[in-house]
């Protein structure tokens, strides 16, 4: 099994354009995953995502665009230390890849960065699940995941 | 903690859980919040020397916590450990795929607002 990356691929009945506005928008992604999100989506941009309550014991993490090619490429690095400069080493990389495919678009996920950082980062990455922190979420998984272990030479 | 540790104990750690058994004794306490070799032999077709066998190879890696009670031990399952070890691989995926799935839904319903 390949620990350092982590690939996922979904098909979206929505045009590049539009899926690219939902990957990229700080008003979208905190729909989909943090619970506050405040960066500009232009490359270089270093903001951050809030997981919880920003005034009441709220996680703030660093978050810092790397790419923005509309309708195709948005990317992003985070979770490296506060004021530190984002790079290969010390944070997350996530890039969206979007293809058009058959009047919809191909979204591509891609987050490299574990085997440099460590599973640490693993662990905080789990923490910051939101809507899934129950172990019913969890155990079902498990039994999926110790499943493909059988496989492995 | 050296890779090589790390890896090692991670073997263990994924050792213990691969076990059907072990994983529906942790299913078990985690619903019930605890419980001994006794009362989980009463809920699994094994017999309760079995079970205690089980319970001593999770509590070797950590997954579990025994504390005294009368002539028995009773157990709990360890959450920073049993979190640990999940969050290494499974839920970070999962994770990823539950993100994708809100992508999807939320990009789908602009389209659709955009075509109506």
């Amino acid at each position: 099994m390949e620990f350092g990356t982590i690939e996922r691929e979904v098909f979206v009945e929505a045009s590049p354009e539009v899926v690219f506005e939902v990957v990229s928008s700080p008003d979208h992604l905190k729909e989909w995953w943090p619970d506050d999100a405040r960066y500009e989506a232009t490359p270089g941009s270093r903001g951050e995502i809030v997981f919880g309550d920003r005034d009441a014991g709220g996680t703030v993490v660093a978050f810092s665009v790397v790419d923005v090619v509309p309708p195709r490429t948005f990317s992003f690095r985070w979770t490296h230390p506060d004021g530190e400069v984002a790079a290969e080493g010390n944070s997350l990389l996530v890039t969206f890849d979007l293809t058009p495919s058959g009047g919809g678009t191909l979204l591509k996920m891609t987050e490299t960065g574990f085997r440099e950082m460590g599973w640490e980062v693993a662990v905080l990455e789990q923490q910051y699940q939101d809507h899934f922190t129950g172990w019913d979420f969890y155990l079902p998984r498990l039994t999926a995941y110790v499943a493909t272990l059988k496989v492995r030479p | 903690m050296s890779t090589a540790t790390a890896e090692k104990v991670d073997d263990e750690l994924w050792s213990a859980i691969g076990d059907p058994t072990r994983r529906r004794m942790l299913d078990l306490l985690l619903v019930e919040g605890g419980g001994t070799a006794t009362t989980l032999s009463q809920q699994l077709p094994v017999t309760r020397q079995a079970v205690a066998k089980h319970l001593g190879v999770l509590d070797r890696v950590g997954l579990v916590r025994a504390t005294p009670a009368g002539r028995e031990k009773r157990y709990r399952v360890d959450d920073a450990q049993l979190a640990r070890a999940v969050a290494q691989l499974a839920s970070v995926g999962s994770a990823w795929d539950a993100r994708l799935r809100r992508i999807k839904r939320i990009a789908e319903a602009i389209q659709r607002a955009q075509q109506d």
